[in-house]
C-alpha cells in the first residue's frame, strides 16, 4: 500500500492530508510553530500516522509547502549576503530602478528597505562582456581574489555573483565561482547566470541575491527536518512547492530556494484546480480569502497562468510564480470613516490574530469584516464543529460606530455597507487577473477557500459575473492537497534576441533542443521515468521595441519543420486578445526562449459519491436563522455540509457550516452538491 | 459637413437623485481601478520607453461636462470642444499635440493626447482621455526637443484636435500624414494606439457601471464625488493657507541659448474658503524652450496632491475643489508664453514649479517640508546611423539627489516624479550601439543634513557609433537648497573625453555634440539639500554612509563635524563635539532655508567653478510682453467672481 502526504504550513494552522492508494484519507490540523515549523510538521506526521494506523516508514511521498523562504524575507532574518558585480556597477542595489512610488511627492514618503546585500558588502570585479558574449575585459583574477578573501573574512555567509551580460554568457560568473571554490571548497554561491539567465541586470542581481539571502535558512531546514522524519523512521524523500505549483526536490529546494518563495499561495491554486477540473470547470478564477490577505489568481485550461515575475515585501522578484494578485483586505480589515470625507472605507488596517475581530471576544472593538459578517447573519453565533462561539453583541457595537459616524440608519445597514465595500474590492482583484489580462470573468468559475472565501465568493461572483461558485469540501484543506497534487516542474531558459525575421529557424530549434535536452537531463537526474516526464517549449515575444513580453507556446519541430512564421501569427493573436489590436507592419521580436520540464505524480482519489440523488436537503437542515439582506430581515436556513450527499440541491438564503468553513448562499441562488461533494452555486 | 445636429445629445446629470453613501463609495473605487486599468493597457502595450519603462503617461475619466472624475491632470475637454464643428459620434478618437490648443494640459508637442468620447445608449457620458510622451514627433532634431528651439514650429508636428478615428473608422490618410513626418513612424503607431486601447479600457468600465447601476445613479453619483472633493478641500485650505501672503522663489539655471538665471515666484493667500495662487514677479518667458505653459487644472492638482497627501490619501482627485483655487499667470511670463513660444524642454520649469510651491506652502512650518532635489528630468539623446546604414536613437532620463525628508534622507540617485525607472544597461547595450562604462552615485554630492540630502548620479556612456548627442540638465549654476541647518546638494556636470584623453566640459543644455567610436560622456546629475542640523546626525548614520562609500571621511568632517580615531572608522566622541560645538559657532543660528551662496557670486565664478561661460541677463522679448501682475489678478477676479476685499 502506497502512502502519500501532502503538508502546508499556514501562519496560523499546519494542515496535513494523507491519501492511501485504496483510497483512505485522513487529515490533521495542529496549530503552527512558527519560531521552529518543523515542530507543527513533526507532531502533526506522528499523528496522522497513528491515525492511520501506520508508521512514518510506510509513508512513499512527502510533498511540503513551506513558508521558510517568503518569512526570512519578510522579516529581514536571511543570511548576510556579499555581492560581487561588474567594475562600475557596485551600486546597482542601491540604486535599484531609480524608483518612487506614487501618486506626485511620493517620495516624501517612501520607505526604503536594505538591500539584500549591503552596499559595504558588495565588490567589483575587474572583467566585462559585451551584449553579444564577447570578452572586453577578462577577469582579474589576483584583485578577484583579494576581494573575495576580505568579504568573506570580514563574515558573508554566501556570496552572489551578478555581472552584467551574463545572461548572454556566463563565462565570467563561472570563472569567479570557481576562484571561490578553489580559495574556500563548499562556500555557498549563487550565480545571476544560473537563477535567471534572463536581461536586466538589477532584477536578476537582485534575485540572486535574494536566493543567497534565504538558502541557509532554507538549507538548514529542509536538512533538520529530513534528518527528524530519518530519525521517525522515514524513508521518503522530501518535495517542496514551488512558487509555479510545481515540486521540486530538497536538495534543489536548498540550492535555489528562490523558486519557492511564494510556496504557499501557489498550493492553494493547485488544489483548487485539481478539484475544480474533476468537477469539469478547468477555467477558474481562484478566490483564497483570509484574515488579513486575499489572493486571486486565474487558471485557463487546467493550467494556472505563470508569471514571470512576483513582488514580496519592497522587492520585485524575476521568478516564475502563478500569477497571484493579493490586496490587503481580508475578514480582519478594519472599517473606517475619515473625518473630513465622511466616506466609508475598509481596510488596510486589520484587527490581526490579537485583539482580532470583535466577535472573537478577545478584546477587539474596532469593526472588522467579520463583525459585519455576525452582524447581518452570515456567520451564525455558533459553528457546527466549531472550536468557538461568537459574541454577537460585541460585533453589533463594533459595527454601530460606523452607522454612528455616516448615519446610515442601522447598525445593520452599516454591516450590509461594509460588506459590498469588501466586495467590491474583492471584485477588483479579480478583474486585475481577469479583465486586465484580457479574459472575460463571466467565462469562469469561481472557486472559494480559505477563512473567508465562501463566506463572500456568492457575493463577489454577483458583481464579476463568474459562475459556478464552487465551494470544495473541507475548504482549509486544499493547500495540502495542493501539494499532493503538483508536479515536478523547472525551466531553462536562454535570452536570444531577435526579430523574427532576422531569427534563423535552425538555430531557434537548436537552443530549444538544447533546452529540452537539458530539461531531459533534470528529470532523468531526479528520478522521474519517460512515461510520466514532459516537455514543453515557448518563446517570450514582444513587438520590437516593446518592454513587456508575452509567451508563446511552440516546439523545435514545428519551427524546423515550418520556419517561424506560425509563431509570428500566434504572437499577433495573443497580441491583439490582450490588448486589442496588433501591429501588421511592426516587427515581432523573440526575447527568450525557454523549456519547461514537468514530472507527473499519481494524483490522489477524491471522494467520491454517487450522482443523480434527490435533491431534497431537508435532512440536513440543522436549524431555523435569520438574515439580513438588502435591508430587510429574512428568514433562512442552517444546514449542516456532513449531511449533504450529491444531488442535494440548498436553496438560498442558506447558511452551509462545516469543521472549518462557512459558506453562504445569497436569495435567488442555490447550490447543488455535485459528486465530489462540492457545492456548486448558481442561479436558482 | 457638419451640423449642429452633428452636435452628441450630453447626458444631464440628475440633481434629484441621493446616492446612498456606499454605493458613492462602490463608485469611487470603481473608477479608481478604471484609472488603473487604462495604465495597465497602456504600459504592456506601448513602445517607447519613456511611456514604458519611465511611464511618462497620464489617463483620466471625465463627466458629461469634461469635468475630471478619476485622473492625474485637470480638466481642459471643455475648453478643448469649444467651438468643435466636426461632431461626436461614438467610436470617435480624438488627437492633439498643441498645448496652446488644450489650456497646456499637455506641455510640449511631444506628449500626444486622445480623447474618445464615452456615450451609453445615445447620450455622451463621458469622456476617457490619456496623453503620452512621444520618443519622436518630427522636426529637426531626434527626440523633437531641440535646446535651441525659439519657437514651437521647431520642435516637430503640432496635430491641433482632430479625429483620427472616426465611427470606429481609422482616418487613414490624416494618420498617413502625421506618421510621414516622424523618424520612427511605427513606434508613434503603436503608442498611439496604445494610448486609444487605455481609454477604451477606461470607456468599457464606465459603461459597465451605468449598466450595474444605472445611467442615473451613476452620474448623480460623480457629481456628489465632486462634491464631496470640494468639501474635504475646503476644510485643508483652511487649515493649511494662510491669510497673510507668503512667498517662496527659486531660479532656473538658463534657457539653452545663454540667457539666464530665470525667476520663478510664486506667492500664496486665502481670503474665506478661497485660495490664491499668484504668478506674479516670475521672470518674462524665455528664448530658449524652457517656458512653461501651465495648466491652470494641472497647477490646481498638483496643489490638491501635496494638501490631500497628509490627510486622506484615499480621496479621489477630482475637479471637484477646482472653485476654491484661483490661480495668476501673468501673459508673457515663463509660466504662461504666448504662442510661439518653443516649449520642449519644459521639465526644469516643472520640477521647480513643485520646489517653490513646497517652498511657499510650507514656509511657516519648514519642518514639515522637505529640501529640495535634483530639480529637472536630465535627459541624454543619442542617434546617428550605424554600420548596416540602419538609424538608431536612444533617449534616456536620468535621476539625481531626493532631498533629505522628515521621514529619512533623500534617496541617492532616485526619481522625483513618480514611477519613472531608469533604463537597464542590458537593455541599452543590447539595442544601441552604447557600453555603460559605468553607473554609480556620486560620492558626497548630496547635501549633508540630519537627514542627508541624496546622492546624484553618474553614467559613463561610450559610444560605439559615430553620431549626435544631446543633453538637457539644470542645476550646473544654482545649488537645490537644504532647509534648517542642512546644507545644499551639488550642482550637476558634463564632461566629454575623447578617445585621445582630450576632455570638453559641456553644458547643461545642448544639442548635436558630435561624438566618435570611444568617446565617453560623464554625465553627473545634481544631489539633493539636506534637512535640518547636519551637525546633530548621529554619528553612527554618517560611519555608515562612510563604509558604504557615500560619504567621503573629508566630508564626514566638514560637514558633520565628525572625527575619526586615526584611520579607523570609528568615532573619536569627545574630539566630534569638540568640532561641532566650533562648526556651529562658525555658522551661528541655522537658517530656514540655505541656498549656498548668492546669485551674483554664483554668476562672478561661474567660468572659475564650472568651466562654462555665465548665461547673460535675458533680454525682453518684443513679440511677447510681460502683462503687469495686478491686472492678472483683476482679471482672474473677475472670471472667478471674487471681488476685491480692500474694494470694499
Amino acid at each position: 500500500m502506497a502512502y502519500r502526504l501532502g503538508v502546508d504550513v499556514g501562519g496560523t494552522f499546519t494542515d496535513l492530508y494523507l491519501v492511501s492508494d485504496d483510497g483512505k484519507r485522513f487529515r490533521v490540523k495542529t496549530p503552527s510553530t512558527p519560531a521552529d515549523p518543523s515542530q507543527a510538521v513533526l507532531t502533526g506526521v506522528k499523528r496522522i500516522c497513528s491515525e492511520a494506523g501506520i508508521t512514518v516508514a510506510d509513508l512513499d511521498n512527502f510533498m511540503h509547502g513551506t513558508t521558510v523562504a517568503t518569512n526570512a524575507v519578510l522579516e529581514s532574518k536571511g543570511a548576510r549576503v556579499g555581492l560581487l558585480t561588474t567594475l562600475g556597477f557596485k551600486q546597482i542595489l542601491h540604486l535599484a530602478r531609480s524608483q518612487t512610488p506614487g501618486p506626485l511627492a511620493g517620495w516624501l514618503i517612501m520607505i526604503k528597505p536594505d538591500p539584500p546585500a549591503l552596499l559595504s558588502d558588495t565588490a567589483e570585479i575587474v572583467e566585462r562582456m559585451d551584449a553579444r558574449g564577447n570578452t572586453i575585459t577578462a577577469v582579474d583574477t589576483a584583485k578577484a581574489e583579494a576581494s573575495i578573501r576580505a568579504l568573506v573574512e570580514d563574515g558573508v555567509e554566501t556570496l552572489t555573483i551578478g555581472f552584467i551580460n551574463s545572461y548572454i554568457s556566463s563565462k565570467h560568473e563561472e570563472e569567479v565561482a570557481e576562484i571561490i571554490e578553489r580559495m574556500y571548497p563548499g562556500f555557498p554561491v549563487t550565480l545571476s547566470s544560473h537563477v535567471l539567465p534572463e536581461f536586466r541586470e538589477y532584477e536578476r542581481t537582485l534575485t540572486a541575491c535574494m536566493n543567497s539571502y534565504v538558502r541557509p535558512k532554507v538549507q538548514s531546514y529542509v536538512d533538520h527536518l529530513s534528518s527528524e522524519l530519518k530519525a521517525l523512521g522515514a524513508t521518503c524523500e522530501i518535495n517542496i512547492l514551488r512558487s509555479d505549483a510545481g515540486l521540486m526536490t530538497a536538495r534543489e529546494a536548498g540550492r535555489n530556494p528562490i523558486y519557492g518563495v511564494l510556496s504557499g499561495p501557489s498550493g492553494g491554486v493547485a488544489g483548487a484546480l485539481y478539484v475544480s477540473t474533476r468537477a469539469g470547470f478547468p477555467n477558474i478564477l481562484t478566490f483564497d480569502m483570509g484574515g488579513t490577505s486575499t489572493d486571486v489568481a486565474l487558471c485557463q485550461d487546467g493550467a494556472p497562468s505563470i508569471g514571470r515575475e512576483t513582488s514580496i515585501s519592497h522587492f520585485r522578484l524575476r521568478v516564475p510564480a502563478v500569477d497571484v494578485h493579493t490586496v490587503g483586505a481580508g475578514g480582519g480589515s478594519i472599517a473606517h470613516v475619515p473625518e473630513l470625507t465622511k466616506a466609508l472605507r475598509v481596510g488596510p488596517e486589520s484587527a490581526g490574530a490579537v485583539p482580532g475581530p470583535a466577535a472573537y471576544g478577545r478584546g477587539g472593538t474596532l469593526p472588522a469584516v467579520t463583525d459585519a459578517n455576525v452582524v447581518v447573519g452570515h456567520l451564525p453565533s455558533s459553528l457546527i464543529g466549531g472550536e468557538m462561539t461568537l459574541d454577537v453583541a460585541a460585533a453589533h457595537a463594533a459595527v454601530k460606530t460606523i452607522d454612528d459616524a455616516m448615519n446610515l440608519g442601522s447598525t445593520e445597514n452599516a454591516a450590509e455597507g461594509m460588506l459590498a465595500i469588501v466586495n467590491e474590492n474583492m471584485a477588483g482583484a479579480l478583474r486585475v487577473v481577469s479583465v486586465q489580462r484580457g479574459h472575460d470573468p463571466r467565462d469562469f468559475a469561481l472557486v472559494a477557500y480559505g477563512g473567508a472565501g465562501p463566506l463572500h465568493a456568492n457575493a463577489v461572483a454577483e458583481i464579476i459575473g463568474s459562475f459556478p461558485v464552487l465551494i470544495p469540501p473541507a475548504p482549509g484543506l486544499l493547500c495540502a492537497l495542493g501539494d499532493l497534487v503538483a508536479d515536478f516542474r523547472d525551466e531553462f531558459a536562454r535570452t536570444y534576441i531577435r526579430v523574427i525575421e532576422e531569427a534563423d529557424s535552425t538555430e531557434v530549434a537548436t537552443i530549444l533542443d538544447g533546452l529540452g535536452a537539458r530539461a531531459k537531463k533534470w528529470l532523468d537526474d531526479e528520478g522521474i521515468g519517460q512515461d510520466v516526464g514532459r516537455v514543453t517549449y515557448n518563446a517570450d515575444m514582444r513587438y520590437h521595441g516593446q518592454g513587456y513580453e508575452i509567451p508563446v507556446a511552440i516546439t523545435p519541430d514545428e519551427v524546423r519543420n515550418k520556419g517561424l512564421g506560425d509563431l509570428d501569427e500566434r504572437f499577433n493573436q495573443l497580441h491583439e486578445q490582450l490588448y486589442g489590436f496588433r501591429m501588421p507592419k511592426t516587427r515581432a521580436e523573440i526575447v527568450n526562449l525557454r523549456a519547461v520540464g514537468f514530472g507527473s505524480v499519481e494524483k490522489p482519489e477524491l471522494p467520491e459519491g454517487v450522482d443523480g440523488g434527490s435533491a431534497d436537503s431537508s435532512h440536513a437542515i440543522a436549524s431555523d436563522h435569520t438574515m439580513i439582506h438588502k435591508g430587510q430581515r429574512i428568514a433562512a436556513k442552517i444546514y449542516d455540509r456532513a449531511k449533504l450527499v450529491p444531488g442535494n440541491v440548498v436553496p438560498g438564503p442558506a447558511v452551509v457550516t462545516e469543521f472549518d468553513s462557512t459558506t453562504v448562499i445569497l436569495p435567488g441562488y442555490s447550490a447543488k452538491v455535485d459528486k465530489f461533494f462540492n457545492l456548486l452555486i448558481n442561479k436558482a | 459637413m457638419a451640423t449642429t445636429a452633428d452636435k452628441p445629445k450630453i447626458a444631464e446629470i440628475p440633481t434629484g437623485i441621493k446616492v446612498d453613501p456606499v454605493t458613492l463609495d462602490i463608485i469611487e473605487g470603481a473608477l479608481k481601478s478604471a484609472r488603473y486599468e487604462m495604465d495597465a493597457v497602456l504600459f504592456r502595450s506601448a513602445m517607447s520607453p519613456v511611456i514604458r519603462e519611465q511611464h511618462d503617461e497620464f489617463p483620466m475619466l471625465t463627466d458629461p461636462r469634461g469635468r475630471m472624475v478619476v485622473g492625474q491632470f485637470g480638466a481642459y475637454i471643455t475648453e478643448m470642444m469649444e467651438g468643435w464643428d466636426r461632431g461626436v459620434y461614438p467610436g470617435d478618437v480624438i488627437l492633439t499635440s498643441d498645448p496652446f490648443k488644450c489650456s497646456g494640459s499637455i506641455s510640449h508637442t511631444n506628449d500626444w493626447l486622445v480623447l474618445v468620447p464615452i456615450f451609453y445608449k445615445d447620450e455622451l457620458i463621458g469622456w476617457a482621455s490619456q496623453f503620452g510622451h512621444q520618443m519622436d514627433c518630427g522636426g529637426p532634431l531626434p527626440g523633437s526637443l531641440p535646446t535651441g528651439a525659439k519657437t514651437i514650429y521647431e520642435e516637430g508636428l503640432i496635430i491641433p484636435p482632430i479625429k483620427v478615428v472616426e465611427k470606429g473608422e481609422i482616418q487613414h490618410d490624416v494618420l498617413n500624414l502625421i506618421l510621414n513626418n516622424m523618424r520612427i513612424p511605427e513606434m508613434n503607431r503603436a503608442d498611439l494606439f496604445a494610448i486609444v486601447a487605455g481609454c477604451r479600457a477606461g470607456e468599457k468600465r464606465v459603461i459597465g457601471l451605468c449598466e450595474r447601476f444605472g445611467k442615473e445613479t451613476y452620474l448623480a453619483a460623480l457629481q456628489q464625488l465632486l462634491d464631496r472633493t470640494h468639501e474635504a478641500m475646503k476644510t485643508l485650505i483652511q487649515f493649511a493657507i494662510p491669510e497673510q501672503p507668503q512667498y517662496f522663489e527659486d531660479y532656473i539655471d538658463d534657457d539653452g541659448l545663454g540667457n539666464g538665471p530665470f525667476k520663478m515666484k510664486l506667492t500664496i493667500w486665502r481670503e474665506g474658503d478661497h485660495a490664491f495662487f499668484d504668478w506674479t514677479g516670475t521672470d518674462p518667458q524665455a528664448l530658449g524652450p524652457i517656458n512653461f505653459y501651465l495648466s491652470e487644472g494641472m497647477f490646481k492638482m498638483f496643489i490638491g496632491i501635496y494638501l490631500i497627501m497628509v490627510n486622506d490619501p484615499q480621496i479621489l482627485f477630482n475637479d471637484g475643489f477646482y472653485p476654491l483655487l484661483h490661480i495668476v499667470l501673468p501673459e508673457g511670463s515663463l509660466v504662461r508664453p504666448r504662442f510661439p513660444s518653443a516649449l520642449g524642454c519644459r521639465t526644469h520649469a516643472l520640477a521647480r514649479m513643485f520646489d517653490v510651491l513646497g517652498g511657499a506652502l510650507l514656509k511657516q512650518a519648514p519642518e514639515l517640508n522637505a529640501a529640495s532635489g535634483y530639480g529637472t528630468s536630465p535627459y541624454m539623446l543619442y542617434s546617428g546611423w550605424n554600420t548596416k546604414g540602419d538609424f538608431f536613437y536612444s533617449m534616456e532620463i536620468l535621476y539625481g539627489g531626493i532631498p533629505g525628508r522628515p521621514v529619512g534622507d533623500g534617496m541617492d540617485g532616485h526619481s522625483w516624479w513618480p514611477l519613472f525607472e531608469n533604463i537597464p544597461t542590458e537593455y541599452l547595450e543590447a539595442y544601441y550601439p552604447m557600453r555603460i562604462d559605468s553607473y554609480t552615485t556620486v560620492i558626497d554630492t548630496g547635501g549633508a543634513g540630519f537627514n542627508r540630502g541624496g546622492n546624484g548620479v553618474e553614467k559613463r556612456y561610450i559610444y560605439l557609433e559615430p553620431g549626435e548627442v544631446s543633453i538637457h540638465d539644470d542645476r550646473w549654476l544654482t545649488r537645490p537648497w537644504g532647509v534648517l541647518g542642512g546644507e545644499p546638494g551639488e550642482r550637476s556636470k558634463k564632461l566629454l573625453v575623447r578617445t585621445d584623453g582630450t576632455t570638453e566640459k559641456l553644458p547643461s543644455k545642448c544639442d548635436n555634440v558630435h561624438v566618435e567610436p570611444g568617446d565617453m560622456l560623464v554625465y553627473q546629475t545634481a544631489g539633493g539639500g539636506g534637512w535640518k542640523d547636519r551637525l546633530v546626525r548621529e554619528p553612527e548614520r554618517v560611519v555608515r554612509d562612510v563604509k558604504f562609500g557615500l560619504v567621503s571621511r573629508e566630508k564626514a568632517t566638514s560637514g558633520y563635524g565628525v572625527i575619526f580615531k586615526g584611520d579607523t572608522l570609528e568615532v573619536d566622541a569627545a574630539a566630534t563635539a569638540a568640532e561641532r560645538a566650533r562648526q556651529s559657532e562658525v555658522r551661528g543660528p541655522v537658517e530656514n532655508f540655505s541656498y549656498g551662496p548668492p546669485l551674483e557670486e554664483l554668476l562672478a565664478n561661474c567660468l572659475a567653478e564650472t568651466g562654462l561661460q555665465p548665461p547673460k541677463k535675458a533680454t525682453q522679448l518684443r513679440w511677447s510682453p510681460l502683462q503687469d501682475g495686478a491686472e492678472a489678478l483683476a482679471l482672474v477676479r473677475a472670471k472667478d467672481n471674487l471681488p476685491d476685499p480692500a474694494a470694499k
